[in-house]
């Protein structure tokens, strides 16, 4: 697994020149949380027909950014950036609330600070 | 085409594949995972059952009256609760005796509604664990 | 006026299975907008692996998000975790592995082609194979000792082995089970109940396929070649016959072809192995704790499904990320549904066979 740290001004424009719809098979998002204020998102990627090829893009930052949306050059990331925003609590461009949890059930679960 | 209407019709003369349990019993397999059963005499006391429950079915309290086990040090009795437990089968892997002192039976466990109420002397028992 | 109307094929419906809900726009019984809702049953299983259980309990825990794929839920989760404790599984418990993952998938695929045929009228076709699917069910009892949680899984191997007269058992079973298969090819090919009706109606192209991310049996219909067991190591699939299945047209009846193609090739692979099981050890005892992440992706029967695993060197573990097959394929769903009509959307959903529980997480 091949790993590309990158930070959050130029994902957008990483991941559009990268990202070749013919070649690239987009697997999900994900995030991991590091403790009381920061937050590691990961994207990742893994090539059609090949044998084990995946390649993880990921970016450090606080649960007060405001995450870009690659949705422009993915369509299908549209489902896992609306997971990432109940789960964690984060803002990101152009996705909602409302996924999984109500309005009056306990907020981001997965975030590690207790809200 | 044809072959299906054929076929529907010889299924009049079938009988059912249904088994109108529970006037026909079933018969019960012996490899079937059923209730955990314990074996006092030759049990050791190392609690390594406790620890491997994934649900935490299995839990030893401490008692007035202990049994005569000289391995029994600390007076300990063993709790088994069939209600909480998924029949996964770790206990008796981690026991160093596996067919002297815990085995799986294949008996079914009885069936009980939330009117029985019981699982109110297991919450007691999880009280008297935790201290 | 307003020219459109909204009508929900809400969670209550007397053709579907299970609880999802969409609202379509419609203009005149032509479909123009799709609003999805799916998690209606969220129980929070990311939340209870990190803080409830230990990391050698957690492969009972994600069995139980599903009923139809447990076990490969809870394969995915044991081989992340013995990548980082570094254990080797010997190649009797590898074989084992995908003798069951493969009846797995037998058992699933039968029911969506039965719920496909409860849709389109033909009720006698759903009986007839949900009385064959009883074959395999019995036979996974007698391997594992129950019908749906197998619980069969630990680190390092299997549970239980497979003696000499339970292999002569299964594999009679199995050679009457492909005769009825071969039957129901020959009615899902000639019959118009099931072929004629279906074709031309809920179609995805090669190139929305690609541009959508499609994965499963989904894909596989329109052309796409995306098959997981194609592209990992860790199990031995290419020494056991297995050949992946495609179509062209990507309609209805071309994901029904490809499920009973699928089907039989693991009629063929589950024989393969019982006819030669190597000797060895099923289980291999694991020492320490897990450190480090891990990336582990499994065929389940509906798709590719992912995990991804953290952990710190204690016993409660860091991260447990869990993408499902039928989530990752919900903006496909959604871009189908456009310019088909009403009527036939429960017969499209059915085909797609959605699984919710592991939806929604």
């Amino acid at each position: 697994m091949k790993k590309i740290k990158v930070t959050l001004e130029i994902l957008a424009d990483e991941i559009a020149i990268f990202y070749d719809y013919k070649k690239w098979h987009f697997l999900t998002i994900n995030g991991v949380s590091l403790g009381e204020d920061k937050l590691e998102v990961q994207w990742i990627f893994s090539q059609y027909e090949a044998m084990e090829d995946i390649i993880m893009f990921y970016a450090e930052c606080s649960y007060k950014d405001v995450i870009p949306s690659i949705v422009n050059t993915v369509p299908s990331a549209i489902i896992s950036q609306r997971e990432l925003v109940d789960m964690f609590g984060v803002v990101v461009e152009g996705s909602e609330k409302g996924l999984y949890l109500d309005d009056d059930s306990k907020q981001a679960p997965l975030s590690g600070c207790s809200l | 085409m044809f072959s299906s209407l054929f076929k529907a019709f010889t299924n009049i003369f079938k009988k059912p594949q249904t088994i109108d349990y529970p006037l026909t019993p079933i018969a019960k397999d012996k490899d079937y995972r059923g209730l955990i059963e314990y074996g006092e005499e030759s049990c050791i006391y190392c609690l390594k059952c406790e620890k491997a429950c994934p649900p935490g079915a299995i839990l030893f309290v401490k008692t007035d009256n202990p049994s005569e086990n000289e391995k029994n040090k600390k007076s300990l009795l063993y709790n088994y609760n069939p209600y909480l437990c998924i029949y996964c089968g770790e206990c008796v892997r981690a026991c160093p005796k596996p067919e002297e002192a815990l085995w799986q039976s294949n008996k079914k466990p009885v069936v009980a509604i939330k009117s029985d109420d019981v699982n109110s002397g297991w919450f007691e028992i999880e009280k008297l664990h935790k201290n | 006026m307003k020219k459109t109307i909204n009508i929900p094929l809400g969670s209550q419906h007397i053709s579907l299975l299970e609880p999802v809900r969409f609202k379509f726009e419609c203009e005149n019984e032509k479909i123009i907008g799709v609003d999805s809702d799916v998690g209606f049953v969220h129980r929070g299983v990311e939340r209870a692996c990190t803080t409830n259980f230990k990391y050698d309990g957690i492969g009972y825990v994600v069995a139980r998000i599903c009923g139809l794929c447990a076990i490969t839920h809870s394969l995915s989760y044991t081989v992340a975790i013995e990548q980082l404790l570094g254990v080797e599984v010997s190649k009797k418990a590898k074989y084992l592995r995908i003798l069951l993952l493969e009846l797995d998938r037998i058992h699933s695929h039968m029911l969506c082609l039965s719920h496909t045929c409860e849709n389109a009228g033909f009720e006698a076709m759903f009986m007839r194979i949900m009385g064959d699917r009883e074959l395999i069910m019995e036979m996974q009892e007698l391997l594992t000792g129950n019908r749906i949680q197998f619980d069969y899984i630990s680190i390092g191997g299997v549970n239980r082995d497979v003696n000499l007269e339970l292999a002569k058992k299964m594999l009679h079973t199995l050679e009457i089970l492909k005769e009825k298969v071969l039957g129901y090819m020959d009615e899902f090919t000639n019959n118009w109940s099931l072929s004629l009706k279906f074709k031309g109606i809920g179609a995805l192209s090669l190139d929305e396929a690609y541009q959508f991310n499609a994965i499963g049996p989904l894909a596989r219909a329109s052309g796409l070649k995306l098959d997981v067991r194609n592209e990992i190591s860790y199990l031995p699939y290419k020494e056991l016959g297995f050949m992946m299945q495609t179509h062209s047209d990507g309609d209805i009846n071309a994901r029904n072809i490809v499920r009973l193609n699928e089907i039989l090739n693991s009629i063929e692979m589950c024989s393969n192995i019982l006819l030669g099981i190597p000797e060895g050890e099923i289980l291999t005892k694991s020492k320490g704790k897990p450190n480090g992440e891990s990336l582990v992706r499994f065929e389940a029967p509906r798709g590719e499904l992912m995990y991804y695993v953290k952990a710190n060197g204690s016993a409660m573990l860091d991260r447990v990320r869990i993408k499902t097959p039928t989530f990752s394929c919900i903006p496909a769903f959604s871009h189908i549904f456009l310019g088909e009509n009403y009527a036939d959307a429960p017969a499209i959903l059915a085909s797609f066979d959605p699984c919710l529980s592991c939806t929604a997480k």
